[in-house]
């Protein structure tokens, strides 16, 4: 069967409130909903479900590559080139550490941006059903569901008092 | 926009003033007369320590004072700075400070510990001239005992602008006391309290008040850091030349402050049963500053390091030896331990961040570390000054004493001693003054709501001004 | 004292979208001046490169001189954006929010440009290769990581790659605003941007957490770069002035200071340009100069305590060289102005609440005291190379000639050129942030009152 996305739009964070539960009631997988808005809300203003991220570990995981990256070209370029300056030793920790902080840092902060595109599910290519009203103040609430609860989720949107309901195939 | 509820508060605020007068009464039960008992005595050993010390040493005898500078320096940083987590969040406005913010000034009460102990070490500074010849100083062709005047000057003056500040934002809790309590601390209350009633004039006159006695306390402090750390270790040091120093030395006294400050709150929220007054909120807001500032110990560190690292220069290589790889490197090592590598790991973890008993472990670690920096550079300081070297362009490296010396036993008495007294200090000031500030707490009632948001709760804050 | 007003989403989006959707009547000629400028300033730096640099005053024993001074400036500007939005957002300031991209994007091409200088400076820029790229150019000649040279690019190349993520990862919801505004080959390429952006919980949710996140992780590389820049003077102990351990946070200090200031012009001009006056009020300029006066107070420390402790090892190398800072002409005049545009008359304005929310006059003095902060770099560098001791007779040497002074100008036009050029494609205030403003803040009466709220999680 063909799966299909409607999305409902609301004037007001309440009736999107509403339309979430009447799905829920509605015999919908709340991993199958989704409420859109143009303006970040406090987290469950719609008793939504938002999973746990994954976002800490990245950064964690950048900062150890990059450590050991650092660690490795600090190294290898100063013994492979034994130019004694200053009388300092060949292999300088303090001079190594400034590199190998900048690069741990710089390495946690790419993998950190990875992983912001990638908990987030970014770039996003498929933008299912979409009203381009949602960034100026209305709220969407958004379903993939098979073609045959098309009526039931209708029902339960336009219950909780949808403006307008689109949908699309796919 | 979400409508907040109008509330009526007056019974919120009746609860928190009963609860709050009646810590002044027996928190602990009989247990408070022990405690009391047992840091009195402390406290006397500290004084008798104290002038044995003055009496069998004397004030030639340079080498003898390194361990109890260091003590002075850590209650500047432990006792000294612990208000400044009153009074920094405040100008900046944040709302989290206020069920810390009488906790953290009271300790401008334990600089009585601080100032006594100053007094004698003034004598044992040297003078400007040393066998005729002018040392360098900062103070350069000033009177010769320009330094030892300021100091003492500004340590007392710390004390007391510290006290006006405990005091003036003290003032309406002392009106509550003449309201609400009965005997002696209603006649101190009455006098303290300044005749306060609350008029809109009086709580603007009191805002301008507590916003000037804290800026004031600030550069009182501040001052009093920079002329101690260069007077008292620095410029005895021939060769010694570290412009960060008295910064580091501040802000290393700062971390010290917020960790007292952590401590204290955890044991005044546990034993004198505050748990409705103080939240984790602040807990969390606090190990926020001990993170800041334990990085900053670092950075102020090796802001310095590395230029006598990378300088190399005879002076250079001289002030690395004297501090860190001298006969006071073990300490070093517990210090780069103690006040940031161990606190810095542990707190970097967020579940540490929001447990009051995990953070106070990680604030006595800090104290630890404290004390181990103040022993690294004060002890060294005097151990290597003499008449003869101070005036030379810096110590040769084979004139560096090889082993560290060790704290006679009226330093350890001393130590003890007067940290105890400015615990005592402050448990006695307890029975009269609330530990949690009630006027800054009715603020919070007044101005903090936990509101519906279409299908959750939020926090809101009111920000008057 | 309130000065927030109730605007709904459209509002917003029409507001602040007015510089992207439609051409200002303004734009094409300021860019035109503009361009005209930038383009004088490549072909003053191509007729560099072709004569060498003997076509600036740079000679014995001066060789850093404006070029240096101005690569130091700029990098202390692109403190701006972090100390903004990263400080301002960890610590929850609501004021914050118009700012944080204007400020960001002051960061990026700052930076940007800061880098153009040492290119310069090092007069055949190709060779640059061999001492920053890690590869055998020269069989067996590997770059030098002791050197602070090498460790500048490095830094810069951090906080420049982090701050343009950093920025880019906060324009997406502000990408799709713009795609759902655009239609044609524009809406394809905002399309492309927003990556597909739908605003869902689980995107905020991430946004707001990356934002803080990333302020975390960028605060330690803020610090580092201006701390690892003033180590190319510091490190090295044969320059009188240089050779102190509190340059690293007192360039850091100053960086912060200028950067701020800066972001103050920028905001004023912004008010001034695209009259977003709903946005960016007098109450934001009023908490930024309360801000720059703790850091000014700050700053004007640290220079106390640099100067003191140089004096204080009473070597007579470094008292000439103070002498010659401070008395003598015309390092005297210099190191007066400095001090009076750096701190005396901008934080003597900023002390009184009338000045503090006059824009007019944030304008004027945010702009004295980058003037005060370059002039300082000026004295740290030149007097300090100048060696004004005995049997050196060369010390007045430097001046910068007209191709440096030209190639200055030029730094300046460039800056606003790309500011300019971004702002006709991307809005310079976030769309996101001030509708988050608008639902996270909120009233309630006290008495006869009514006290602003603000909503936490």
């Amino acid at each position: 069967m063909s799966k299909i996305s409607i999305l409902g739009l609301y004037d007001n964070p309440d009736s999107a409130a509403d339309a979430l539960d009447a799905l829920s009631e509605s015999g919908f997988d709340s991993n199958n909903f989704d409420v859109l808005t143009g303006t970040p809300y406090p987290e469950g203003a719609f008793g939504e479900h938002v999973p746990q991220h994954r976002l800490f570990r990245f950064p964690l995981f950048g900062a150890i590559v990059g450590l050991t990256l650092s660690v490795f070209l600090t190294s290898t370029t100063q013994i492979v080139y034994p130019l004694i300056t200053g009388g300092k030793p060949i292999l300088s920790i303090f001079a190594m550490l400034v590199i190998m902080y900048e690069m741990t840092m710089l390495s946690a902060v790419i993998t950190t941006v990875i992983g912001i595109l990638f908990e987030s599910r970014l770039p996003n290519i498929s933008m299912n059903v979409y009203d381009t009203r949602i960034t100026e103040g209305l709220i969407g609430v958004s379903l993939v569901c098979t073609s045959d609860k098309k009526e039931t989720a209708e029902r339960a949107l336009n219950g909780a008092g949808a403006m307008e309901i689109k949908s699309s195939g796919r | 926009m979400i409508e907040v509820p109008v509330t009526n508060n007056t019974e919120k605020f009746n609860s928190a003033t009963n609860s709050l007068v009646s810590t002044t009464k027996e928190p602990l039960g009989g247990k408070l007369k022990l405690i009391f008992g047992i840091f009195g005595v402390l406290s006397v050993i500290g004084i008798i320590s104290l002038i044995l010390k003055i009496t069998t040493l004397g004030f030639d005898a340079k080498s003898g004072w390194g361990y109890y500078a260091a003590v002075v320096s850590l209650l500047l940083g432990v006792f000294g700075t612990a208000p400044m987590v009153a009074i920094a969040p405040t100008i900046a406005k944040a709302d989290w400070h206020r069920p810390v913010s009488r906790i953290a000034t009271m300790f401008t009460l334990a600089g009585i510990s601080t100032s006594i102990l100053a007094i004698p070490l003034i004598f044992a500074l040297p003078p400007l001239v040393v066998d005729g010849i002018r040392r360098r100083s900062i103070w350069f062709d000033a009177n010769i005992y320009t330094p030892h005047v300021f100091f003492g000057i500004a340590v007392i003056g710390l004390f007391l602008v510290g006290l006006g500040l405990l005091w003036v934002t003290s003032i309406p809790d002392m009106a509550i006391m003449r309201d609400h309590s009965s005997g002696w601390k209603q006649r101190l209350g009455k006098s303290l309290s300044r005749g306060f009633v609350g008029t809109e004039g009086q709580w603007i006159s009191l805002r301008a008040r507590i916003g000037m006695m804290g800026t004031f306390y600030f550069m009182f402090l501040i001052f009093v850091h920079i002329i101690y750390s260069i007077c008292f270790s620095l410029e005895l040091v021939a060769g010694w030349k570290d412009a960060i120093y008295p910064m580091y030395h501040a802000a290393t006294g700062i971390q010290s402050g917020v960790a007292t400050v952590i401590i204290g709150l955890f044991l005044f929220r546990k034993y004198w049963k505050l748990e409705d007054h103080i939240g984790i909120d602040q807990f969390w807001a606090l190990s926020k500053l001990m993170f800041a500032t334990t990085i900053f110990w670092f950075y102020f560190f090796i802001c310095a390091f590395m230029i006598f690292w990378y300088g190399k220069s005879a002076i250079n290589e001289m002030t690395i030896a004297i501090l860190v790889n001298g006969p006071y490197m073990p300490v070093f090592i517990g210090t780069l331990l103690l006040s940031f590598i161990v606190p810095w790991w542990i707190i970097i973890w967020n579940p540490v961040r929001y447990s009051p008993w995990m953070l106070s472990v990680v604030a006595t670690i800090v104290l630890i570390g404290s004390l181990l920096d103040r022993i690294r550079l004060y002890v060294i300081s005097w151990q290597v000054y003499s008449d003869e070297m101070i005036h030379k362009r810096y110590i040769p490296l084979d004139e560096i004493p090889e082993n560290m010396i060790a704290p006679s036993i009226f330093d350890i008495g001393i130590f003890i001693g007067f940290v105890s007294l400015g615990i005592f200090a402050i448990l006695l000031a307890t029975r009269f003054i609330p530990v949690v500030s009630i006027w800054e707490r009715h603020q919070s009632i007044l101005l903090t709501r936990h509101i519906k948001f279409h299908r959750t709760e939020v926090y809101a804050v009111g920000k008057p001004d | 004292m309130q000065q927030r007003r109730q605007l709904d989403e459209k509002q917003i989006n029409r507001e602040l979208l007015n510089g992207n959707l439609e051409t200002p009547k303004w734009y094409y000629p300021v860019m035109g001046v503009l361009g005209v400028g930038v383009l004088i300033g490549f072909a003053t730096i191509l007729y560099m490169f072709n004569r060498g640099l003997g076509v600036t005053g740079l000679a014995r024993p001066v060789y850093w001189g404006l070029f240096i001074t101005t690569f130091v400036f700029w990098v202390g500007i692109s403190h701006a954006g972090i100390m903004i939005s990263a400080i301002l957002r960890l610590t929850q300031a609501e004021w914050r929010r118009p700012v944080t991209r204007a400020a960001e994007l002051l960061t990026v091409f700052s930076l940007l440009t800061a880098l153009f200088f040492p290119l310069m400076h090092a007069g055949r820029p190709w060779r640059i290769a061999y001492w920053l790229i890690p590869y055998d150019w020269a069989r067996g000649i590997w770059p030098n990581v002791r050197s602070p040279l090498f460790w500048d690019p490095i830094a810069i190349g951090t906080y420049l790659t982090g701050s343009t993520l950093f920025l880019f990862v906060a324009l997406i919801p502000d990408l799709a605003i713009l795609r759902d505004r655009t239609t044609g080959i524009k809406k394809t390429i905002y399309s492309m941007l927003a990556l597909g952006w739908r605003g869902n919980p689980r995107q905020w949710q991430l946004q707001v957490v990356a934002g803080i996140l990333l302020s975390a992780l960028m605060l330690p590389i803020f610090v580092s770069v201006h701390s690892i820049v003033s180590w190319d003077f510091a490190v090295t102990p044969a320059v009188e002035g240089w050779h102190s351990t509190i340059f690293a946070p007192y360039f850091v200090i100053g960086a912060v200071h200028s950067g701020v200031s800066a972001v103050v012009t920028m905001m004023c001009l912004m008010r001034w340009l695209w009259k977003w006056n709903n946005y960016i009020r007098p109450e934001h300029f009023d908490a930024l100069a309360r801000l720059l006066i703790i850091v000014a107070t700050a700053w004007l420390a640290f220079t106390f305590l640099e100067l003191i402790f140089s004096l204080y090892g009473r070597d007579a190398p470094e008292i000439a060289l103070r002498e010659l800072q401070i008395f003598t002409w015309p390092w005297n005049l210099i190191f007066i102005t400095f001090l009076l545009t750096g701190y005396v008359i901008p934080v003597g304005c900023w002390l009184f609440k009338r000045c503090r929310n006059n824009i007019a006059i944030m304008f004027w003095t945010s702009i004295l005291v980058n003037v005060g902060m370059w002039l300082e770099r000026f004295l740290i560098i030149v007097p300090g190379l100048a060696r004004k001791q005995v049997f050196v007779y060369t010390w007045e040497g430097y001046w910068p000639s007209p191709v440096e002074w030209i190639i200055l100008v030029w730094s300046f036009a460039w800056v606003s050129f790309l500011m300019l050029l971004f702002a006709r494609f991307f809005p310079l205030v976030p769309l996101f942030e001030a509708k988050e403003s608008q639902v996270f803040t909120t009233e309630m009466k006290v008495g006869r009152a009514t006290v602003p709220m603000v909503i936490r999680e």
